[in-house]
């Protein structure tokens, strides 16, 4: 063990490897039934893992290059799949921001699931979760980058479907698995195809061989875009972004995580982690700008028509997922990381407001929450508010910043119609994020009879601490150091994009295109355009939603058919729905197992009939009678003389 | 008694094996009847014998020598060149530890039997001895006689302790392995005749070298009959029919170890003898396992039998080992082999799991059942285990397997292997559903009054989940294994 003591970065990267998985399964077998006792242990485990995170941040935050350590996991053949840690710029600023989301997570959970009677599996759940997803973010190779990011899968499987007795939760835990698991083909053959072009599966080898042309384009861009299939799925872009909505079935901390940190933050960082490779083909990035596009657009309009508090956040993250791989398609390696980054912050903030919401109130609606008197909880209201001015990037909290950032890079980009739309998704942000904050802030009377709409509600936890007991203190402490964190983040823009671009001159190269158009006079309009804009959307919310004369309808009430196109996802879900029930199950599912009982079988049968059938006349001319023998003789002695005779 | 590891190394660990489990058989058949417990403790006694045994092969075999170790080998019967040679290499080490643990965890399992107990061993005994002797035997004749020992007590054991058709079932079994042997014994027959008919030494009919017309028609043979069992489609109809009217112990054994000797039969036998044949036929293998993989994911979504589902989630599965045996490469056929060892360890599972369910409800109607998770969450996680490990999940064994099937079959035949990656889809879907339907939703009044349970009843699901996990994580421990056999056995197609 000594050479384990002399290397304290060694430990620390390894803390954070193994610690979570062995609280999982200490809880799972041991702990199950003592709740404290499994809270304590998946709370210590993440923490040793924040303390090794952080640690490591300052430690290696000046190191020249990537730290690396790889021992042979699995050997077949000339092919060596390494298990091991890449701890360069990139992968401790995400592993950080893993390790505060989850702990701060995790602290709040102990409120808002205190009660449960499934506490102890949620936290092995939780513990899992992040074990996976820190695991994956320190990966040196793509093959143990998949291997985690399954498993990243497969926890927010068993999270989204916790509430395992609804059905609906356990329909959306597979929905989110099947969908991500199609993304995930693409992934594994894209690997495959990495692995027959190239031969090395090593992120930094993979990075400069691309960059210095050693691979050949064709084998960059079909690898690439079949990689990008993983993203698709894992960060929800378009067309496989109907799981996202759906995910919120799980506890809210569980949204939480999943939106901000983990989950769908896999997707893009596994883009901005081998970023060189994927600029290396622009066939792929165009691709993936025009998804990225799609996405975002599309998101926002589902986010403008329900009145579902965790749906609208929900919608958001996909388009602000549709943001970032915007940013990075573009080029923009620091812009899109900065936005995972702030991201990360406002978004968790946001869920677990709305949580603290929904653990009050006993309903997801906006309205309902609002009528309850949803703007007394003064910590959840303002910060929540805090989050929804970083969503809509107002000045000075860390969505501004990042958002600013994304639309230089966009600006820089000759065809002007991706900042066009960019601009489009800002405004569209800033009005569906503030509709929510108004209808909760000004509630109105009951109008039109409130759909059943908010009857999401969860189980009862058996809260009954009152407002200021620990309970709600453990659910308000996170919150108010998320809001703190938005706050303050965007002014260490200058540091952090020093910190992440000293790493590679692959990196350097795209951003100074980027940049350079943003600077100037340009800039400024930009700059200008940008914030007008989201002012403006916040303005048309107030004057809809707001005022005291809003009806609190939205204009799209005036156009069914674009409000029904909008709620119902752009009938995505029903397009899938009719896939599985009519090509699946109707089509091979019955074809097949109709040819396995007719075809096969039967055929078999048959055969089996056959055997028995002929025995049968076998057995009735061997039946002993003298006048059938005599028939067969003469009949077998005349056949005998024709064949010899003719 | 203490012996030295050097004595211990001349001791013929095989024989003992394979002799204790007949001892074991003996040693039933004088017990009386009316001592069902005794009965079951002598039986575990012996499979734990076995264990203890299978596991010191598999930690004594030397990985950096490979080749042949524990060797016996003499003659015996010099007119024909029958030998009596067993010895193991890379590739069966993994599987005499799965037959083990099998063995072992099925006795446990039927520890709740009360029909007929003396029998329902004495022929599970039967049935594993000739198991282990086809997986020991270097010998053709001897593998063909294990072989045939170990079908013969499947029919009996399925009609009369089975369920759901058991007649039917067990028929339908016996009629398509017995087809099976129909055309392994002639394939190994014309090997040996061509070959001069004085020897039936695998290894010694292997440096004779065949010609290869002679080796197209006798692997085609081979494959047939071993696929036979292996559940190859078009021919493993008999598989989900037999496993599903099978008692569950024997279940276990039958998917986990028996399908593992059609495979392991066409490469210890169809595959070294016949590298030629191979070549010519791996086409059709290759198609024949991607078919098998897609088709029984797509047909296990429309089952609402639970023990169906496992059976089409085997034919699945058995096409990823079938899918890397035809790559003829390092990769494929370790991640075919390592396939072997996870599925049948998770096939165990599966049935072992579903045994304890079906136990207590007496259905295992996926419609009937439903809320399971809640009035027994210990006897559903097991399954639930087994099911991610049959979707492929990371860091259960059988990933690894999977995965390096997958890298070489898209290598070998890319068309054929991208639609066998895509049958994941499906099989996530088809599993999920399963998942779904039987363990979450509401608790089910029907079932509440219903333990979970106990400790020692689930032990055997706890070894089986430890063995899947920890061979997840540390796959080095038995590729390398593996490895140090099908690194030569590849150099020398």
């Amino acid at each position: 063990m000594m050479w384990f003591a002399k290397d304290p970065v060694l430990m620390a990267a390894s803390a954070c490897a193994t610690l979570p998985f062995l609280a999982m399964a200490v809880i799972l077998i041991f702990t199950r039934q003592h709740r404290r006792v499994s809270a304590a242990i998946s709370l210590s485990a993440i923490t040793m893992c924040l303390l090794s995170a952080v640690y490591l941040l300052m430690t290696l935050r000046h190191a020249p290059g990537p730290v690396q350590y790889q021992w042979a996991w699995i050997i077949s053949s000339d092919m060596i799949i390494p298990f091991g840690f890449l701890l360069d710029r990139l992968s401790l600023l995400m592993l950080t921001i893993v390790a505060v989301i989850a702990f701060l997570v995790q602290v709040y959970s102990l409120g808002y699931m205190a009660g449960d009677p499934g506490f102890s599996r949620y936290y092995a759940f939780q513990s899992l979760f992040a074990w996976a997803m820190m695991t994956m973010v320190i990966a040196p190779g793509m093959l143990q980058l998949y291997i985690f990011w399954e498993l990243v899968g497969l926890a927010s499987y068993l999270l989204i479907g916790f509430y395992y007795e609804k059905w609906s939760a356990s329909q959306a835990g597979k929905k989110a698995f099947v969908m991500t698991r199609l993304g995930d083909i693409g992934f594994f053959l894209g690997i495959i195809a990495v692995l027959l072009g190239f031969g090395d599966l090593g992120i930094l080898s993979m990075n400069e061989a691309a960059q210095a042309h050693k691979i050949a384009p064709f084998v960059v861009t079909l690898s690439s875009l079949l990689i990008f299939c993983g993203v698709v799925g894992k960060s929800a872009q378009f067309p496989l972004l109907t799981w996202l909505p759906d995910a919120m079935e799980g506890p809210t901390p569980v949204s939480a995580l999943l939106h901000s940190a983990t989950m769908v933050a896999a997707g893009v960082y596994m883009m901005s982690r081998i970023f060189p490779f994927f600029a290396a083909s622009p066939d792929a990035m165009a691709v993936a700008l025009a998804i990225g596009t799609i996405t975002m657009l599309l998101a926002s309009t589902m986010a403008m028509v329900t009145h579902d508090i965790k749906q609208v956040w929900a919608y958001s993250t996909v388009s602000q997922l549709g943001f970032m791989v915007m940013a990075l398609a573009s080029g923009g390696y620091f812009a899109g990381v900065f936005h995972l980054t702030t991201h990360a912050g406002f978004k968790a903030l946001l869920f677990l407001c709305s949580g603290i919401f929904i653990h009050e109130f006993h309903t997801n609606d906006m309205r309902e929450i609002g009528r309850g008197g949803g703007r007394k909880l003064t910590i959840p209201m303002v910060c929540m508010t805090v989050g929804a001015l970083a969503l809509a990037g107002i000045f000075p909290l860390s969505g501004f910043f990042s958002k600013e950032a994304i639309m230089g890079v966009l600006a820089g980009n000759p065809n002007k119609i991706w900042l066009l739309a960019g601009l489009l998704g800002a405004l569209m942000t800033a009005y569906y994020s503030f509709r929510l904050i108004f209808m909760i802030l000004f509630p109105r009377e009951q109008t039109h009879g409130a759909e059943a709409h908010g009857s999401h509600g969860h189980d009862d936890h058996g809260h009954e601490e009152g407002h200021h007991g620990a309970t709600f203190w453990a659910m308000a402490w996170p919150v108010m150091i998320l809001a703190g964190i938005t706050l303050v983040l965007g002014f260490f823009q200058k540091e952090l994009e020093h910190y992440l671009l000293g790493a590679g001159p692959a990196l350097h190269g795209a951003e100074a295109h980027g940049e350079g158009a943003g600077h100037g006079l340009g800039h400024y309009v930009l700059l200008f355009s940008a914030v007008s804009l989201a002012l403006g959307g916040i303005v048309w919310a107030w004057f809809e939603f707001g005022r005291k004369k809003a009806t609190q309808e939205g204009f799209l009430r005036r156009y069914p058919k674009v409000e029904a196109l909008f709620a119902n996802r752009w009938y995505m879900d029903h397009f899938y729905r009719w896939l599985v029930d009519y090509v699946v199950y109707c089509g091979f599912t019955n074809l097949f197992t109709r040819n396995d009982r007719r075809v096969i079988d039967g055929g078999i049968d048959g055969i089996c009939r056959f055997t028995v059938g002929s025995g049968r006349v076998a057995s009735f001319l061997q039946s002993g009678m003298l006048q059938y023998n005599l028939v067969l003789m003469v009949a077998g002695a005349g056949a005998l003389v024709l064949f010899f005779v003719l | 008694m203490l012996m030295t590891a050097m004595e211990f190394a001349q001791f013929p660990v095989l024989s003992a094996i394979l002799f204790s489990t007949i001892l074991a058989l003996l040693v039933i058949l004088f017990i009386p009847d009316d001592r069902p417990k005794l009965i079951k403790q002598v039986s575990l006694g012996f499979a734990a014998v076995g264990l203890v045994l299978c596991l010191y092969v598999y930690f004594a075999y030397d990985t950096q020598k490979g080749g042949l170790q524990f060797v016996e080998r003499f003659l015996w019967v010099k007119s024909l060149g029958i030998y009596h040679f067993l010895a193991v290499d890379g590739i069966n080490v993994p599987m005499l530890f799965l037959t083990a643990v099998v063995l072992f965890t099925g006795v446990l399992t039927m520890w709740e039997l009360e029909k007929r107990v003396k029998e329902y061993f004495a022929l599970t005994y039967l049935l594993v001895a000739g198991v282990y002797g086809v997986f020991m035997s270097m010998d053709l004749f001897f593998i063909f006689v294990w072989y045939d020992v170990s079908l013969f007590p499947m029919y009996p054991l399925i009609a009369i302790w089975g369920s759901t058709r058991k007649e039917y079932g067990a028929m339908k079994l016996t009629l398509y392995l017995l087809a099976g042997s129909a055309l392994i014994l002639p394939g190994i027959l014309y090997l040996w005749a061509v070959a001069g008919g004085n020897t039936f030494d695998l290894f010694e009919l292997q440096r004779i070298g065949f010609d290869v017309h002679v080796q197209r028609i006798a692997f085609l043979m081979l494959y047939l009959g071993f696929g036979i069992l292996a559940g190859v489609w078009p021919f493993h109809t008999w598989s989900p029919v037999g496993h599903v009217a099978a008692p569950t112990a024997v279940s276990m054994i039958h998917a986990g170890v028996l399908m593992k000797l059609g495979a392991y039969g066409i490469l210890r036998v169809g595959m070294t003898l016949c590298p030629d044949g191979l070549v010519y036929w791996a086409d059709l293998m290759a198609l024949l396992a991607t078919v098998g993989i897609v088709y029984g994911a797509f047909v296990g979504l429309a089952q609402t039998d639970l023990k169906y589902v496992i059976g089409y989630s085997s034919v699945s599965h058995m096409g990823i080992v079938g899918l890397g045996l035809a790559t003829m490469t390092v990769d494929g056929i370790n991640g075919a082999v390592f396939q072997m060892f996870s599925h049948g360890v998770m096939t165990a599972l599966f049935f072992s799991a579903v045994g304890y369910i079906y136990d207590k409800t007496h259905t295992k109607m996926i419609p009937d059942l439903g809320g399971l998770s809640k009035t027994m969450p210990k006897a559903s996680a097991f399954f639930i285990i087994a099911a991610f490990c049959g979707i492929g999940v990371p860091c259960m064994s059988s990933f690894w397997a999977e995965l390096l099937v997958f890298i070489s079959a898209v290598k070998t035949y890319p068309i054929r292997g991208i639609l066998a990656v895509s049958g994941l889809v499906v099989s996530a879907l088809f599993m999920l559903r399963v998942v779904q339907k039987t363990f979450y939703g509401e608790k089910n009044p029907k079932w509440e009054h219903i333990p979970d349970v106990p400790l020692f009843l689930a032990s055997p699901r706890i070894i089986l989940v430890g063995i899947l996990v920890f061979f997840g994580l540390f796959p080095r421990l038995i590729l390398d294994v593996i490895q140090s056999a099908v690194i030569p056995f590849v150099n020398s197609l």
